[in-house]
């Protein structure tokens, strides 16, 4: 991807936002939650979009529930997995103040269901159907769900960028496990699916995007051999079609310091979530967002 | 052992004593709505032959008017493996879509949202659908990341939402595989309403679903959505291991109709599965007619076009006996 590239993504964002200063997953749509908090990481800090990303963070804070939790949209009153988002955003703009005092307390609250003592027990006695390990504490898509690999990825990320705002050890204890619980889901083939690395003893092939999501929710850890999982993100990266899986990929990799050009765009030409993904995972684009931050 | 470790190990035990018990009572069905419901099977031995006539003439036969509708058309497109066959075959999407604009329909639309991937276009591709199927990208809604409205009373939940494309739809035609399916025995025309649910709001996969239960799913997303038809594509289906993992299966048939229960009954007996031994047959047998007598079969009869799928051990209680 060229410079002229990364402008003319920053521009489509910029001109394709909502009037109530959000963006849809495609153009002209309701504004939701993930494009909108993509689109501000990848706008923040190019020329003009001051008043484009005051806009958006505006609407956005006003999904911000009382208790802590983000709703994905106008239109959703549950709170989802996209209050992690709401907290990159907020380290991004350098205003976790205005966030981070209830949604870390929510985000700490908020576990996958198999974690409960009933589930751990059945896991024992062999009585679920999959092989997944369930003494960690991950994240769930919807509160009351089991944990999976993406909202895990996003919520440790989230919470290690919280640590600028405030350092205390429930949050580490929580990355820590986090962490833990992506690595026990790696499957075979060296990278993760959704959360499943078999079932019924059937070993369940790994998606590209959710293995570049893994390796982007490990960043920073400590005493964690990386390398081999790095090496299944290039693999990837190599032999991935899919316009937004090259995205992720692209974007791990340049977390990791791996240059890459960008793939093919085989997706909508009115994605805004790629669109933003793209520019974020530019060699000039603003995947440090993504990235663990620097603690306090 | 402990009073601590004995408890819930004793609870446990209790639970899969009941479960045992349970399993072995003959099970309450429904005798469902008044009437009898038309199922058509057709026979088409490959993707190659004209389906646009075979969809027509099961369409036809089971009586369904579409003039003036809006429509949905819900393939079902999960993952892609080029060893074997997961979705509903892109020749078969275009059929219908062709068979529902011949006859009138307003607007023929096509939408899905995979459970599983993030990359529903890139999923498309591999399928063959933009190749396939003329204008596609002009007729395809992502359902996992369309805008939503909330619909109450769900399964017991306050609210549920749901794409504004299957809410505006007069008429959703679920066009689904015909697959064995590891966790509900059988995965057709009513479990393919999963793919309704947005992942935008529950994510990848839908695993509020698993929550509230497949089968009570499967019936509560069919009850919610009451203006269906179904093709289902059993010219290749699965066997085994499926719903993604199973092995390509030949049945040579696509079956139609507008009561999905009578469908799924229809493709379970062609596939060698008794079923009034699938649960979520079972429980939506309120819904439509599982029971041969209440199934007027028009072209092939089931029997005539039984093919047996390999169950996997957890399911091989289904196998319809006779």
């Amino acid at each position: 991807m060229t410079e002229v590239d990364l402008k003319s993504r920053l521009e489509f964002l910029k001109r394709t936002q909502n009037a109530d200063g959000g963006w849809g997953y495609f153009v002209g749509k309701q504004s939701w939650m993930e494009p909108t908090a993509y689109a501000i990481l990848a706008l923040k800090g190019s020329s003009g979009s001051e008043d484009v990303i005051r806009r958006a963070w505006t609407l956005a804070q006003s999904w911000q529930l009382p208790d802590g939790g983000w709703r994905p949209g106008s239109q959703v009153q549950d709170p989802t997995w996209v209050a992690a988002l709401g907290l990159i955003a907020a380290s991004c703009l350098g205003c976790l103040d205005q966030v981070a005092p209830k949604s870390v307390p929510w985000l700490l609250n908020m576990k996958g269901q198999e974690s409960k003592w009933t589930v751990r027990l059945a896991s024992y006695v062999h009585l679920l159907k999959t092989d997944v390990n369930v003494t960690h504490r991950g994240w769930p898509w919807h509160p009351g769900n089991s944990s999976w690999i993406e909202p895990t990825a996003l919520t440790v990320v989230a919470l290690k960028r919280s640590l600028a705002w405030n350092s205390n050890g429930d949050v580490s204890g929580r990355i820590r496990d986090g962490e833990e619980l992506i690595l026990s889901r790696r499957g075979r083939d060296g990278g993760w699916n959704s959360g499943n690395p078999s079932v019924l003893k059937y070993d369940v092939p790994s998606y590209p995007e959710t293995t570049a999501l893994a390796l982007i929710g490990l960043q920073g850890s400590a005493n964690k051999d990386l390398s081999e999982p790095l090496r299944a993100v290039q693999k990837l990266y190599l032999e991935s079609k899919s316009s937004l899986a090259t995205a992720w990929l692209t974007i791990a990799l340049h977390c990791y310091g791996v240059r890459v050009p960008p793939g093919p765009n085989r997706s909508a030409p009115t994605d805004v979530l790629l669109c933003a993904l793209q520019a974020i995972g530019h060699p000039s684009g603003n995947f440090r967002f993504l990235g663990p931050g620097t603690p306090a | 052992m402990n009073r601590r470790r004995f408890l819930p190990l004793a609870g446990i035990a209790a639970a899969a004593g009941y479960v045992s018990w349970k399993s072995k009572q003959e099970p309450h069905i429904a005798s469902g709505p008044p009437g009898n419901s038309a199922v058509a099977v057709i026979r088409a031995a490959s993707y190659q032959e004209d389906l646009v006539s075979k969809i027509y003439e099961g369409v036809r036969s089971c009586g369904l008017a579409v003039a003036g509708k809006r429509i949905l058309l819900k393939p079902n497109l999960v993952e892609f493996d080029s060893a074997t066959v997961i979705n509903t075959d892109a020749a078969v999407i275009a059929a219908a879509l062709e068979v529902f604009r011949k006859l009138g329909a307003a607007e023929v639309r096509i939408g899905e949202g995979p459970g599983h991937r993030r990359d529903t276009y890139d999923l498309a591709d591999d399928a063959a659908y933009r190749k396939t199927i003329r204008g596609f990208e002009d007729l395809f809604v992502d359902l996992n990341r369309d805008d939503v409205t909330a619909v109450r009373g769900f399964a017991g939940e306050r609210e549920m939402y749901f794409p504004n494309s299957v809410l505006a739809a007069d008429l959703i035609v679920s066009l689904a595989k015909m697959k064995t399916h590891h966790w509900a025995g059988a995965t057709l025309s009513m479990k393919n309403l999963f793919g309704l649910v947005p992942g935008s709001v529950y994510g990848w996969p839908k695993n509020k679903l698993h929550y509230i239960g497949i089968p009570e799913s499967i019936v509560a997303l069919n009850r919610t959505f009451r203006n269906t038809f179904a093709i289902v594509d059993g010219i290749v289906g699965m066997e085994g291991n499926g719903p993604i993992q199973g092995t390509p299966k030949h049945s040579g048939v696509l079956v139609m109709g507008s009561d999905l229960v009578a469908v799924d009954a229809t493709c379970c007996r062609i596939m060698g599965i008794d079923p009034q031994k699938v649960e979520y047959l079972q429980m939506a047998a309120e819904l439509g007619h599982l029971r041969e007598a209440r199934i007027d079969q028009r072209g092939e009869s089931p029997r005539s076009v039984r093919s047996d799928f390999t169950l996997i051990e957890d399911f091989s209680h289904l196998r319809l006996v006779s």
